[in-house]
Order: C-alpha cells, then structure tokens, then sequence
C-alpha cells in the first residue's frame, strides 16, 4: 500500500563482538506513525540513530523519500530526533531552543517567533518561554525536547520514549496532542516506548524489536491477537501459555498434549513437535464449556478496577492467567476453577529454543 | 544559587590557599606598595605620578599589553584546535596528545628559549623555510624581534590555554551536538552556536592564564629579544636588579599587577556571566 517513503533494509551494526541490529527490514508511508517496542537494550535507539544519521550501520541500506540517504549526514537528511536524554542545548532558553532549528536552516526572522510560540504551546509550555532549560523539570525538558523537534516540520520524527518522564495525564494528553498535530502535518514518525498501552493506542503499526531485529510488523491488534512469535505473545499484553507436544495432527487441526490436559487448535506441526501453547486472559471463559477446557488453582487475585487478573499455578514452562469483571463467588487461594476457551483463540508457537 | 546570609562551611576549606597566598603574596606586595609610595617618608602618589608622566612608561606599558594581548590570541589560535581535537580523541591518541602538551612543561623556561634562538636566528629552521619556499626574498632574523618574542612566549604558554579549554569541551554532551545536526545545523554553525559558547568558559579561563603570565614574562623576553625592548616586568627586574632603584621597581610591578588583576577578574566576571548560561 502507502509503503516505502522509508524503508530501511538489511541494516546491520556490530559494536565489537555485540551484534546490536541483526538485519533489520523497515518500510513505513509517508503519514504513517510507528512504534518500536521492545526491551532494553535491544537496538533501539541505534536503529534510529542510523536513520537519523547519526550512526553509519555496517550494512544495509536507508531511503527517505525515494533517495538513498544512508551515507547522508544527518543535517542534510531532514529527520529530526527527540532524543532519549532530551539533549536540550543549556546555554540558550526555552524559546531559543524551540527556534533553533529554524534559525540554522535560515528561516525569515518573522517566521520564527510565531512557529516558537505555536510549538510552545502545543506542549503547555508558553508560561515557559524565557526560562532557563536547567531550571526545568525533567517532564517540561521532554516537552520543549518534543516542541524543538517538530518546530523545523521535519519529513520524519524520531522519538525515542519522549513521554516517559510524564505523569499519566500529561502523557495521556500529549499522546493526543502529538498525534493529532502530526496527522495535521502529516509528519511520519518513527515512536520508541518501552510502555505497550502507549504503542497500542498511538500507532498505526508496531514493530516488536528483539535482539536486533523486528520480530513483528503489524497494526496493533494484527500484534494483540495475532502474534507471530512467543517473544511477541509475551512482550505484548499478557497471556496464558502452557508447554506441550504435538500427538496428533490432520486436516490443518492439531491435538497438544500439555500438562493442564489435551488443548486443539488450528494450526500446521507434524506429530512429536514440541509447541508453545498461548491465550489472551480475556478469550478465557470462567465456568463456561468452550472446546479447550482445563481446571486450574487459583493463585492470586489483582484488583484493576474494571477487571479483576486472575493468576492460577501453573505447570513447569508455563503459565495461567485470565481476567473476569469480578472475582468469582466464594473463589479464594487455591480454589479451582473451570477455564476454557475457542479453537480459534488457541495460538501455537514451535517451542521457543530456551538456549536462545 | 546559594542566597546571601547563610554560610556554607565548605568555603572553610579555602581558607589554607587564602593563608598562604597572604603569606607568600599579600604581604610582600604591601611592602612593595609601601616602599613605593613611602620612598620620601609621608605617604604619597608622587612615584607614580611621576611613573605616569614619563612617555617612556607609556610605551612599556604599550609593550606589556601588546606583547601579552598577541601571545595570548596566538595561544587561543593555536589551543582551541588543539583542545577540540583532545576532547574529540579516545584512548591512545588522546593519551599521546595529552603527554604532547603536558610534558614540555617539565622544560625549562630557559631551555626552550634557548631552542627558540636557535630556531629564530637568521640561519634558523624558520628562516630557511621561507626562503625555502618562497615566501622570504632573503633569509630574515626572527631572534630579537617582537614576533619572535610572542613566538617564543606562545609556544611556552601554550598548554595553560589548551588544558581549560579541553576540560570544558570534555564535559560538553556530545548528543547536543547530535541534536543541532539533526536540527538541520551544518558543521560550521554547530561550531559556533553549540561548541564555541558553551566552552566560553575554558576560554576565559585561558585567557586569563596565558594573558598574566604573558604580561609578567621576565626570563623570555630578555632571552629573545634582549635590553632595548622593555615591558613592566623587565623594567621591574632591571630596577631591582641593576639600578638598584627599588622605588622605580615597585611602582611598576604595582601597575604590572593592577593590570593583570584587572584582566584576571574581568575575565573571571565574563565567565560567570557567561557560564550562568552553561
Ligand atoms: N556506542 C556503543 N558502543 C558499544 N555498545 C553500544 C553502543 N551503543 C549501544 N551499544 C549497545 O547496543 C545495545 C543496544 O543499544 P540501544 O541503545 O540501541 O538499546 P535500546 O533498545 O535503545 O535500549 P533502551 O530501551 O534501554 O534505551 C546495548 O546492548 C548497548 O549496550
Ligand atoms: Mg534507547
């Protein structure tokens, strides 16, 4: 579809013997926002630093709009970059900061001071215009960090977990607010987070990152539903798994033997396969007769507001959990109840190598 | 950002340097001071109105402050490069050029001048290479000539202007510079929005260094460029020294010193004015 007015392929960088992108392929339209989600440590900040040009990867190649721009330096590129330690420039104030970008790419000197205050603004930091970046608090640097950043309208924005010094409603807000000024843009940007809620409310597609590489490219409930990997089952949500092994398999259905009891679901293994069994909480009935049955002892009971999680043990490997608007009658530690779930919501994975 | 009005018992520890320095410097510059405004037995100007308006004192006090105010841009010319590229190395290199730096400082004043004639002289290397290359039409003497002096004096002053320019740049987050680059910012203007202000510090600083040892220099110039040409330092030295007029000799390392710490404490000034904003 709308693909390819970025796309990154094979991008590969080693830091001695640490092989920190492994191949990475990334194609994106223009518009379109997407989340890097993965743990720490897994490249994320170098894949951006390469797009950005920062950093020359080893291998592989970046296109922005049609032109290869992988040995381009970066002042040349027009990707700007919230960086994860905001790297505010201290000499210069609030609204120097904001005009910046602007004032070295030459702007008319009358074009700079309303783009300054309309940035400001946007990121409720107007009152803040004269003030010295040291005496900000580290949530009001992120602001002016993500102001400067988009006051030069860049072709794409890079951030690289802008919000995570927020409190909830800010962050809440500011997620709105970002979104909504890059669809008026129609700026692309590229949003590196380690807070999943925030990935799956933003985007427009993630990308699951582990070690180096993109595990999943999707929209997120294409990641939620569907994930391709047990890295991408577990990173993303929560969710039941249970270790097992294949014993029969015909007509694209399968029979896993695990140690909570038989589970069927749709999927394509020969016999013998060791498999990893996954559920999402909320596919998980309480009581109720759906095809995948087993009975489980509850462990543990969180209290989420609208939704109570529900731990159960679970065997060596594996793990049980479901959710239910509100804890069962008379249910306590150690209780056993009955969970069963659809075919079609049973996930099956091979066996992730536990050596890896 | 501390208010005024209460103490803070750290500024105790200064107190050792506060002693010795009143010891070693304060005292002995009352004296100086009293022995040039007491010299007729009542207290009074009269040594340096007299300094003041002799032509001669002004043209010593000309060659002080032209002489140091050279020396110090070369030094600045010469340093900032050599800082930037100390702070931008790692490992080996950076080790090799700090010792580059550093262990001249272990040679003596005399010994380097000593190098400075020969190289300076009218056969020296200097010489030959700009007749060498075209530049001269003959070979020229640089020894006892003013650009020989500051020559001279740049090349042992050097390092007091690199050392505080470095540590400043050192200190500077390099993702700054990331950030004007990515902000559309070529090399030349991160050079002089980003780097340059933000170092402005280690700037004054060396120039506060390098311009006071310049304008105090008493082995070098007498070494360089000899008798005829004179600066308040050596026209103190020789007055203590040879003429034995210790009235003259105060007076001028009177002035020497206003003048150094008016340049010390300017400087001072400016960098905190300008480090308010680092
Ligand atoms: N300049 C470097 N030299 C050596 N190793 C590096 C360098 N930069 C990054 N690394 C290593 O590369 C790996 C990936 O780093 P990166 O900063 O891309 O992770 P990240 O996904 O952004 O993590 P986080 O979420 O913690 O910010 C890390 O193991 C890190 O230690
Ligand atoms: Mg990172």
């Amino acid at each position: 579809m709308k693909s390819g007015f970025l796309s990154v392929s094979g991008a590969a960088k080693t830091f001695g013997a640490a092989t920190v992108l492994d191949g990475v392929d990334l194609s994106m339209g223009r518009g379109e926002f997407i989340s890097l989600l993965g743990p720490s440590g897994c490249g994320k900040t170098t894949l951006l630093r390469i797009v950005a040009g920062l950093m020359t990867p080893d291998q592989g190649k970046v296109a922005l709009d049609g032109e290869d721009i992988t040995r381009r330096p970066p002042h040349r590129r027009d990707v700007s970059v919230v960086f994860q330690n905001y790297a505010l420039f201290p000499h210069l104030s609030v609204a120097e900061n904001v005009a910046f970008g602007l004032k070295a790419r030459g702007a008319a000197k009358d074009a700079i001071a309303p783009a300054v205050t309309k940035y400001l603004g946007l990121v409720q930091m107007s009152a803040f215009a004269g003030r010295s970046i040291k005496a900000l608090s580290g949530g009001q640097q992120q602001r002016v960090a993500v102001a400067r950043a988009l006051a030069v309208g860049p072709k794409l924005l890079l951030l690289d977990e802008p919000f995570s010094a927020l409190d909830r409603k800010l962050r809440e807000a500011m997620q709105i607010d970002l979104k909504r000024i890059l669809r008026e843009v129609g700026t692309t940007a590229i949003f590196v987070t380690h807070d999943q809620d925030e990935a799956l409310t933003m985007s427009d597609r993630i990308a699951v990152m582990h070690r180096g590489r993109i595990e999943q490219l999707g929209t997120p409930a294409e990641i939620y539903h569907s994930p391709a990997t047990p890295f991408a089952l577990g990173f993303v949500g929560l969710s039941t798994q249970l270790p097992g092994k294949v014993v029969r398999a015909a007509d694209g259905m399968v029979e896993i033997e695990t140690a909570a009891g038989p589970i069927r679901a749709r999927a394509n293994f020969i016999p013998g396969s060791a498999v990893l069994v996954g559920v999402r909480p909320e596919r998980i009935a309480i009581g109720e007769a759906k095809a995948n049955r087993i009975e489980a002892a509850l462990a543990d009971a969180a209290f989420q507001g609208a939704r109570v999680q529900l731990h159960f043990a679970a065997p060596a490997g594996g793990q049980i959990l479901a959710e239910a608007p509100i804890l069962p009658a008379q249910a306590g530690p150690g209780t056993r109840l009955d969970l069963s779930w659809d075919v079609e919501d049973t996930l099956v994975y091979p066996a992730p190598d536990l050596a890896a | 950002m501390s208010k005024a009005g209460r103490f803070d018992p750290v500024l105790l520890l200064a107190v050792p340097a506060v002693l010795y320095l009143a010891l070693v410097y304060g005292i002995p510059l009352l004296v100086l001071l009293g022995r040039s405004m007491l010299a007729g037995g009542a207290p009074s100007l009269a040594p340096f109105i007299g300094f003041f308006s002799d032509g001669f004192s002004w043209i010593v006090i000309g060659n002080t402050i032209r002489i140091a105010v050279l020396v110090t841009l070369l030094c600045l010319v010469i340093g900032y490069p050599t800082a930037l590229a100390l702070a931008r190395a790692k490992g080996l290199a950076q080790a090799l050029i700090l010792v580059a730096i550093i262990l001249p400082l272990s040679v003596g004043v005399v010994v380097k001048a000593f190098a400075w004639q020969i190289v300076l002289r009218r056969d020296g290397v200097v010489s030959q290479i700009m007749t060498g290359i075209g530049l001269w039409d003959e070979p020229q003497r640089l020894l006892f000539t003013e650009a020989g002096l500051v020559i001279g004096a740049a090349n042992v002053f050097v390092p007091f202007m690199i050392l505080p320019i470095y540590s400043v740049l050192k200190l500077i987050d390099p993702r700054l510079g990331e950030a004007a680059a990515t902000l559309g910012a070529s090399p030349v203007y991160r050079f002089f929005k980003v780097a340059l202000p933000l170092s402005l510090p280690g700037i004054v600083t060396g120039i506060a260094f390098v311009f006071s040892m310049a304008a105090s220099m008493y082995v070098i110039p007498n070494l360089l460029i000899g008798d005829r040409f004179q600066t308040l330092a050596t026209m103190t030295g020789r007055s203590f020294l040879f003429m034995r007029n210790e009235q003259l000799g105060s007076t001028t390392a009177v002035v020497l010193l206003v003048l150094t710490v008016a340049v010390v404490v300017a400087s001072a000034a400016l960098s905190k004015r300008l480090g308010g904003a680092s």
